[in-house]
């Protein structure tokens, strides 16, 4: 079954997006800050990763996502952002942003059942 | 100016009889007529007074006319002086005019004769006299024009802004020393190119609109990085000096130090985007509970509908502290609300603070230590101000305590100023933390505050207040062992200290 790795610091978002995605049947696994995150993802090898832009620190989620492609962590990354593309803040993937998708907060689980789709496929329904 | 008819003559002549004649003469043209009758008399005439014209006889047993000549030529130039002789010689007449006279009379000469002369002699010194006054007016006008440039010089040099003068050959006119800091160049040098020195934005300026065809004073403006970071940011701003055809002859730019605007600039816009994620946050969260909620497919429990909703209502009643907390900053930065300055008993406000956290103390068990002291001067400050300070200082040290600790607070006077001080037995503060206390919504994040919620707009309302009235606040803390924070309240502010 898809395990999906959460790392959030918003206790509150961790919840929510855990009940979506385990209500489409996927298996979760979460973490509240960057340490944690790292640990959760060599430990249980997720299928997905989904990462917060701004934990502690601002880019904290960059530089985690940085880190596991660093190290060969090769798995596909899905970016939480809650940064307005008002704020002038545009996100390009590349290197330097090395994700595969970025989710929009507010999460509706329409949208962020669709993202996680693109990299893995559904599983049976409870 | 002198008039012809008020010329002032003197006449130096050893013969009586000639001596009386001119002099008759003379006066009967008008003239005002002074006689020398020997050498001595005339010089000692001729050199104190100012006449406009001198006859002298070249023959007096004392002095020869040409001794006198040089005499009042020495000390007045302007007077126009005949000499006058019986004998008249091509080498005394030469002689003569080598010495500075004016002409040469011949005697015996007729009244007619006489009368030429003096009347072309006249006008010479008319001449004289002119070309004088001009002279001195303009030696009077160059100075005055020297006195101006220096005083210019002296104002340009001393202005805080940078001013750098270009001529349309790209070679530096005139510049300031501003200018050479503000452009962060070792030296200039007048008469040197300098338009490649220049930074590129202010050279493609020059380019794009001071050719010679311009006929419009229009400036242009530039905002320059000369050093990153804010360190050094400039404007310049280029005007041209056109000629009186028209035609331009340079620039003149105006280089004025703009960094600590641009920090202060950059540090807003840090804030504004600080304060929009953090508004965001909690209508993220709660608009995606909702989001969950609406949802059919996810088949909501009753119980997840309430656990989603209370949480929800706990983000929006945070959501509202911030805003409020922020409005009371922008309060105070704004100095929107005027302030009531009162005499405040502090004493009282400790123990008002106090008993609005009656219930928080008992849930954690905590002891409150608070003696208030006697005599305690009242302090001049806005009630609300106050209280909000000592407010947020007693909730952190409730909220940031551990469980049946204890929280001491005591308040009294050291020389000019109220001291107040709370300290508790919490969970402490590290060094980097005591640090970024100040900072906008920091809140620490360790093991210990993990459930503490809060917007961290606390300590910069106090850190804003205690600034409003030129107070100081310390902070000692030594990590999960407890905290102590000290403000110094000034108590001699003048009234307008504290009403601005
Ligand atoms: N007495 C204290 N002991 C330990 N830590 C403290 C104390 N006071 C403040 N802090 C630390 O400083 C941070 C900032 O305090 P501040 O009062 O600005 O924010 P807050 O209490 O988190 O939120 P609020 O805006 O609701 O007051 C706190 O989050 C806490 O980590
Ligand atoms: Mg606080």
């Amino acid at each position: 079954m898809a395990l999906i790795a959460i790392i959030d610091d918003d206790p509150d978002i961790l919840d929510a997006s855990s009940l979506i995605l385990q209500t489409k049947g996927f298996e979760v696994i979460t973490a509240s800050n960057p340490d944690d995150g790292y640990k959760i993802v060599k430990e249980n090898k997720p299928d997905v990763i989904i990462l917060d832009v701004i934990m502690n620190e601002p880019d904290d989620g960059f530089f985690l996502a940085q880190k596991f492609r660093r190290e060969k962590i090769m798995t596909p990354i899905i970016m939480y952002t809650s940064i307005s593309k008002t704020l002038g803040m545009q996100f390009d993937k590349g290197e330097m942003v090395p994700v595969d998708e970025f989710v929009e907060k507010p999460i509706s689980p329409e949208q962020l059942v669709a993202k996680v789709l693109k990299f893995v496929k559904q599983p049976v329904e409870k | 100016m002198v008039s012809y008819s008020k010329a002032k003559i003197l006449v130096i002549d050893d013969e009586d009889a000639l001596r009386g004649a001119v002099k008759r003469i003379l006066e009967r043209e008008g003239f005002s007529v002074v006689t020398a009758e020997n050498g001595a008399r005339g010089i000692s005439l001729g050199t104190t007074d100012e006449f406009d014209l001198a006859l002298i006889d070249l023959k007096m047993p004392d002095y020869s006319g040409l001794d006198v000549l040089r005499e009042i030529r020495k000390h007045k130039p302007n007077t126009v002086c005949f000499i006058a002789t019986a004998y008249a010689s091509y080498e005394t007449a030469v002689e003569a005019t080598k010495m500075g006279a004016d002409g040469y009379i011949l005697k015996p000469f007729t009244p007619e004769e006489l009368l030429n002369h003096l009347n072309s002699g006249f006008k010479k010194r008319v001449l004289i006299l002119e070309a004088e006054a001009l002279k001195n007016e303009r030696e009077a006008r160059l100075l005055e024009i020297a006195f101006e440039r220096t005083r210019l010089n002296t104002v340009i040099k001393s202005l805080a802004d940078g001013v750098l003068v270009v001529n349309t050959d790209g070679e530096v006119v005139y510049y300031n020393n501003a200018a050479l800091k503000y452009l962060n160049l070792q030296d200039i040098v007048i008469g040197r190119p300098i338009l490649e020195e220049l930074p590129r934005e202010i050279q493609d300026l020059i380019f794009a609109n001071f050719t010679s065809e311009i006929t419009e004073k229009k400036s242009f403006s530039v905002e320059v990085e000369i050093k990153p970071k804010h360190e050094l940011v400039v404007e310049a701003t280029l005007s041209p000096v056109l000629r009186q055809s028209g035609k331009l002859s340079g620039v003149v730019i105006v280089i004025k130090n703009i960094s600590e605007f641009k920090k202060v600039e950059h540090l807003k816009s840090q804030f504004v985007s600080m304060v929009a994620h953090e508004l965001k946050a909690p209508v993220a969260a709660t608009l995606g509970f909702i989001n969950i909620i609406l949802n059919k497919e996810m088949n909501l429990s009753r119980e997840q509908e309430v656990d989603f909703l209370s949480r929800s209502r706990v983000r929006l009643g945070s959501l509202l502290n911030m805003v409020n907390d922020l409005l009371d900053i922008s309060r105070i930065e704004m100095k929107t609300v005027m302030r009531e300055i009162k005499k405040l008993d502090m004493n009282q406000i400790i123990s008002d603070t106090l008993g609005m956290f009656t219930a928080d103390i008992k849930k954690k068990d905590l002891t409150v230590i608070f003696e208030p002291k006697e005599n305690m001067p009242e302090v001049r400050a806005d009630h609300g101000e106050i209280s909000r300070l000592v407010t947020n200082l007693v909730s952190n040290a409730i909220k940031y305590n551990k469980q049946s600790g204890r929280v001491e607070i005591t308040c009294c006077q050291q020389k000019n100023y109220a001291v107040l001080e709370i300290s508790d037995t919490g969970i402490g503060l590290r060094k980097e933390e005591q640090e970024k206390l100040w900072g906008e919504f920091y809140r620490a994040k360790n093991e210990f505050t993990k459930d503490i919620t809060g917007t961290g707009l606390g300590m910069p309302i106090v850190k804003r207040i205690v600034d409003a009235y030129s107070g100081k606040i310390e902070v000692e803390s030594k990590y999960t062992e407890g905290t102590r924070f000290k403000v110094y309240l000034p108590y001699n502010l003048t009234d307008d200290e504290l009403n601005n």
